[in-house]
């Protein structure tokens, strides 16, 4: 089973400005993580850390730069994100989808089968 | 039932789009009764009603008398995950594109001031280190 987050904004600024806040690592350092490494090409790695220690790998599946940005996590979920211009601005749309739980679903439906068979 | 047709069952709870945002809504309150979700979102108490009894059926949901009402909580392990999950990633987007909103306003005042510099000194101003700042403020 897979589980999905998604959200809309509407940022003042152009596709252009909007893409390098999404693919410079100073710049993801203002919004997305505390420390960001990333290499903005299709099979370019990046890595971030935040404040309370937690740190995620990913690898960079599809970049179209102003249009869409999508990460591969290395636990399986991933991330993806697409501008379009719009009056006042760019929309930005993100979708993150979770890691699989269905490994986890499936065990737990195993075990409490006997009870309910 | 059979394992394969209680995960059929999960699987199809889970399908629907207004069912997981009821489970989030239970999983962030820690429980709820009916109508105390039907006041948080955009359906009716009788909706609320019959996709608890989905949830329910599925194993994902488990309910508790207290005094008159029934309240619902998310079946512990591993769901939990799935619902915390949800409720945590949303809440970081929420935080994430508020900031990059605040980071591109920023980036775009100090673009329009550097364009300003940039501007004078095409146009054949010796470029000095005090000279945009002085004249600029």
């Amino acid at each position: 089973m897979e589980l999905h987050v998604e959200r809309e904004v509407v940022v003042p600024a152009d596709p252009g400005e909007v893409w390098e806040a999404l693919t410079e690592p100073e710049r993801l350092e203002e919004w997305f993580a505390t420390e960001a490494e990333l290499d903005p090409r299709p099979g370019g790695e990046g890595v971030f850390r935040w404040g309370d220690g937690e740190e995620r790998r990913a690898v960079v599946r599809e970049a179209e730069p102003e249009e869409r940005l999508v990460l591969d996590w290395d636990d399986g979920g991933e991330v993806v994100l697409e501008l379009e211009e719009v009056d006042g601005g760019t929309l930005v749309r993100v979708r993150e989808t979770s890691p699989d739980f269905a490994a986890a679903l499936e065990l737990s439906a195993l075990a409490w089968a006997p009870s309910h068979a | 039932m059979g394992a394969v047709a209680r995960v059929d069952r999960v699987f199809d709870a889970l399908g629907d789009p207004g069912r997981r945002a009821l489970v989030a809504t239970v999983a962030a309150r820690g429980s709820a009764t009916a109508t105390e979700l039907a006041a948080e979102l955009p359906v009716t108490r009788q909706a609320v009603a019959k996709q608890l009894g989905v949830l329910m059926d599925a194993g994902l949901l488990q309910p508790t008398r207290v005094g008159r009402e029934t309240r619902y909580r998310v079946t512990p392990e591993p769901f939990d995950d799935a619902a915390a999950w949800l409720v945590e990633m949303g809440a970081r987007w929420d935080e994430r594109l508020a900031a990059l909103g605040r980071s591109l306003t920023r980036a775009r005042a100090s673009t329009s001031s550097v364009g300003v510099l940039q501007h004078r000194r095409t146009r054949g101003k010796p470029a000095r280190p005090d000279d945009g700042a002085a004249s600029g403020a």
